[in-house]
């Protein structure tokens, strides 16, 4: 070894000759190392950027950096949504109160946030179900003026109805039920229908209401992946929620909030949703409208949406819309519908212009959302055993996450109070539980084990048959129900309000806990499963990928996806390397055999033969890997735009700001190194195995 | 004086296929210090495999090789080429220089490899032998910028620079011109002259053999002539020495 040592210099000369030497098959050997090092610096750089963002995305949104939940359902939680489009079973967390005492004091725990979630649906009814809406508060209110245009438009709406109801009983083989239906929309448009309109207003809304309204199908249903949680430590542990419209549910009050995201999605009326989604495909996706057949195909969609408009307005509305548009076109055209329509019919040119001529002209005319800031609306929810639950809620606010407000991810959950969530649930607040004991008392009724059920209904003691006889005479099931008026309802929806510690005690699905330190996240989880254990709880303890569901998932298969392509890579080189260092062996079969017979071991060839390929392996590996950070920081400094929404859900945001770590480059010149090692490791084997007695062979 | 060289009933058998080809049968030889001598021989005489037991690059199969009194049957490979580097210095017919360095780095290269002298030392050692072959200018010169003469110098060279006890040279001059030869065995007998290194070389040419001081004949495995002159040596049977045929 020492021999070797002083001989090193010769060695590494040798070496970076023969590399020198053979140029061509440095180089292809070289490109091939550079590319793979290359490749490798920029996918982990990009893999963990993308990581990166993404768990600031899913940990400051909704998962924390860890989630306990049951050990004891048949599902993994996955907040971002799963695999099965039916709602996983997550068991439960009983007593969350609990589980906040135990886990609030340990080291590093900054806040656990208590949760649950629930997909719930609600309906916004059409828009003859919004003006029927509308004319029954006018009535209560007297306001005649109010009242004429609201029948005025509801004429219109008939009128619009019936065109359309006039083309399908041409192509409709039920032409009975069909003629009923425009019978209804003719009489709605006659003066006679109105005519002692206030004097029998509930016997005419009821028609309107049963027999008008359900001819417009068009009410619009909307789901809602409804988080329940403590809105307010929400607030406090996610500190990149903010409110983007309305206001924060307030302290002790129910009620949701609903993401931007679902509200400019799902809630906007569809020409204007029609509008922004054209916008942001020419915008993010660099389309364009003079070319993209796809593009224009929506475009002419769009214009025959112009009924939705319409079926908005009354007659006056209408008729300044018309005079607008006809300025706007420069047309002499009378029918407003052929106006809106050809107002709609967007192109290259003109899309921007008419953009914004409709957010400035037209949306304030219509009900650009179908759920306001403000509103209580109706919404139903499975609960955990299958009953169907049906309650109002009151829309506070809508929100968005600070940094990702156009993140997919981001808007994926809409956030409503503990409380709220367990009553769709299914799960009965103490309230409700005494109101039901109260009832039972009142009504009498027992609980009677299934085998004794026949000798109590008809067995010796005729005590249930007796009581249930004398509650029978005055029974009246509404009797004692205050039925409010619908107003009262939704009034009360907004008022609804809980003490803290119900919040606190009770079901929860999940729990995201806060840490203060991220880093230390493997010792924390470690710490809450030892303390979890000792309760004897029967919960488990994730981190935020796996929580995350799908989302979590798709990281660790675009890395397994990059990988493979490494390996592929590099088997290829692998075999290059290999291929040619055998062939350089044979050809320097007389060169090794002339330095072992002058006395050169045959650890010295080894390390020669080594050595050439390190040699090489260390100049690619150095400029792969300063290749690979130079395009890395690159593209970290002008950011690498996600050019449509799949990638965008990726990126976690518009753009992605990579950046290259020192763990990156290291790993792929270690990589590069192991491949060079094992590449060079046979060719080196047979060289050393070349007799000293070649050399003595008069050849050349 | 003890023999440099000591060689006792030596046998060296190949498989060759499914024959066994016998190329030394039972030879017994000794080479003093300072010998010039010569192994000559016609194509298949045992001539080569005779150099290569002498250059421990080989062993015997029987019999028993003494080099500078140890004898090399029982050494292994590494023992062998340790050998090698401290007693032996080879010539070879194709010079055999490592392409990719300089006429001052080849005859470096069995120093380095010894590893006992500073970089001083060793500066000092080549440039004195590069001195004594006549290279003095060309020590950055690579050996495609030289010509097979001044090759075969560096060969020299590079086998002198250890001070060896023996040099071995296959067919120094198979590879040159008459001219360049003859001055490359003036040269390799003044060294020996000068420095009382054993030379034994192998040699097809007459004019060759006649330098030598010893002369050793050998047909089919064995030795048919031993003697101090070249007379008797050269005969008309012998087709290879006359034309000068390679191995």
């Amino acid at each position: 070894m020492k021999r070797l040592w002083i001989a090193w210099r010769v060695v590494v000369l040798i070496a970076l000759r023969n590399l020198l030497s053979h140029r061509v098959k440095s180089l292809i050997v070289g490109s091939i190392m550079v590319f793979g090092t290359m490749l490798m610096v920029v996918g982990t750089s990009l893999l963990d950027s993308v990581e990166a963002s993404m768990e600031k995305v899913v940990t400051s949104s909704l998962t924390g950096q860890l989630q306990i939940y049951s050990s004891q359902g048949r599902d993994e939680l996955s907040l971002f949504g799963g695999l099965t489009a039916s709602r996983p079973d997550i068991g439960e967390i009983e007593d969350f109160g609990e589980l906040k005492r135990l886990v609030e004091p340990i080291e590093n725990v900054k806040a656990i946030v208590p949760m649950g979630l629930s997909i719930a649906t609600g309906t916004s009814g059409n828009d003859i179900d919004a003006t029927l809406g509308e004319l029954r508060a006018a009535l209560e209110e007297g306001d005649a003026r109010k009242i004429d245009a609201l029948r005025e438009r509801i004429i219109q709406q008939a009128g619009l109805i019936e065109d359309e109801y006039a083309y399908r009983k041409e192509i409709s083989s039920d032409g009975e039920r069909l003629e009923r239906e425009l019978e209804v929309l003719q009489r709605v448009q006659q003066q006679a229908f109105w005519d002692d309109f206030t004097q029998s207003s509930s016997e005419r809304l009821l028609y309107l209401d049963t027999q008008l309204a359900p001819l417009l199908a068009d009410g619009r249903l909307f789901f809602l992946r409804l988080l329940g949680t403590d809105p307010q430590l929400f607030k406090e542990s996610f500190d990149r929620f903010e409110i983007d419209k309305g206001q924060m549910i307030p302290p002790n009050k129910r009620g949701v909030l609903i993401s931007r995201r679902a509200h400019e999605r799902f809630m906007k009326d569809k020409v204007a949703r029609e509008l922004d989604r054209i916008k942001r495909e020419l915008e993010l996706e660099g389309r364009d409208l003079a070319t993209d057949e796809v593009l224009q195909g929506r475009a002419r969609r769009l214009s025959r949406q112009y009924r939705r408009i319409l079926y908005q307005l009354d007659p006056q509305e209408t008729r300044v819309l018309g005079e607008k548009l006809r300025a706007e076109l420069g047309s002499s055209e009378q029918d407003v519908a052929k106006l809106v329509e050809a107002f709609l019919l967007v192109d290259a040119q003109n899309f921007y212009e008419r953009y914004a001529y409709f957010y400035a002209e037209v949306a304030p005319l219509i009900e650009l959302y179908r759920v306001n800031v403000g509103d209580t609306v109706a919404i139903q929810s499975f609960t955990q055993r299958g009953y169907l639950k049906a309650m109002n809620v009151k829309i506070w606010g809508t929100f968005q996450f600070k940094g990702i407000e156009d993140s997919d991810l981001a808007g994926v959950v809409n956030i409503t109070d503990m409380l709220t969530f367990r009553e769709l649930y299914g799960k009965m607040t103490d309230t409700q539980r005494a109101e039901l004991t109260a009832l039972r008392d009142e009504v009498g009724a027992e609980a009677i084990a299934r085998d004794d059920a026949e000798d109590a209904l008809f067995g010796g003691s005729a005590d249930l048959e007796d009581r249930g006889a004398s509650a029978g005479e005055s029974f009246d099931e509404f009797e004692s129900v205050e039925v409010m008026e619908r107003a009262q309802r939704k009034l009360r929806a907004g008022q609804l309000t809980y003490e803290q510690q119900e919040m606190d005690s009770g079901l929860a699905l999940n729990a995201a806990v806060i840490l203060e330190d991220p880093t230390q996240l493997a010792r924390t989880k470690a710490q809450l499963e030892r303390a979890i254990a000792a309760r004897g709880l029967k919960l488990r303890v994730v981190d935020w990928q796996q929580a995350a569901g799908i989302v979590g998932q798709l990281i660790v298969v675009i890395r397994l996806v990059l990988y493979a392509a490494i390996f592929i890579i590099f088997l290829v080189a692998l075999v290059i390397i290999n291929n040619s260092m055998v062939m350089a062996t044979m050809e320097r079969v007389s060169e090794i055999g002339t330095m072992r017979a002058i006395g050169a071991q045959r650890s010295f060839v080894l390390v020669l033969f080594m050595l050439e390929t390190l040699a090489l392996g260390v100049i690619a590996g150095a400029l792969g890997g300063l290749g690979g950070a130079v395009i890395i920081e690159l593209c970290g400094h002008y950011g690498i735009p996600a050019f449509n929404e799949i990638v965008q859900f990726i990126f976690a945001g518009p753009y992605l700001y990579p950046h290259v770590t020192l763990k990156n480059v290291l790993l792929a010149a270690g990589v590069i190194f192991a491949v060079s090692i094992i590449a060079t490791l046979y060719p080196a084997v047979i060289a050393t195995r070349i007799q000293p007695v070649v050399a003595m062979r008069g050849k050349d | 004086m003890d023999p440099i060289v000591k060689i006792e009933d030596v046998t060296k058998e190949y498989p060759l296929g499914k024959v066994v080809v016998h190329a030394l049968r039972g030879i017994d030889l000794s080479i003093g210090r300072g010998e010039f001598t010569t192994i000559a021989g016609p194509s298949g005489s045992g001539k080569t495999t005779l150099l290569n037991l002498i250059g421990c690059v080989d062993v015997p199969t029987r019999g028993e090789v003494k080099i500078a009194g140890q004898s090399t049957s029982a050494l292994s490979d590494a023992e062998l080429t340790h050998l090698r580097l401290r007693q032996l210095g080879f010539i070879f017919q194709s010079f055999n220089l490592v392409p990719v360095l300089d006429v001052f780095q080849n005859v470096e290269f069995p120093l380095l490899l010894q590893g006992d002298l500073s970089k001083k030392e060793r500066a000092q050692r080549v440039r004195e032998i590069l001195e004594r072959v006549g290279l003095s200018e060309q020590l950055t010169q690579r050996p495609n910028e030289l010509s097979g003469g001044q090759r075969q110098r560096v060969a020299i060279a590079r086998a002198l620079v250890t001070r060896p006890a023996i040099v071995l040279a296959d067919e120094p001059t198979a590879n040159l011109d008459s001219v360049t030869g003859n001055t490359i065995i003036e040269l390799m007998k003044e060294l020996n002259a000068n420095n009382q290194t054993t030379f034994i070389f192998s040699t097809h040419d007459p004019q060759v053999m006649r330098q030598a001081t010893r002369v050793i004949r050998m047909v089919d495995g064995q030795i048919v002539h031993d003697g101090d002159g070249v007379e008797g040596v050269i005969e008309a049977s012998d087709p290879g020495a006359a034309s000068g045929e390679q191995e």
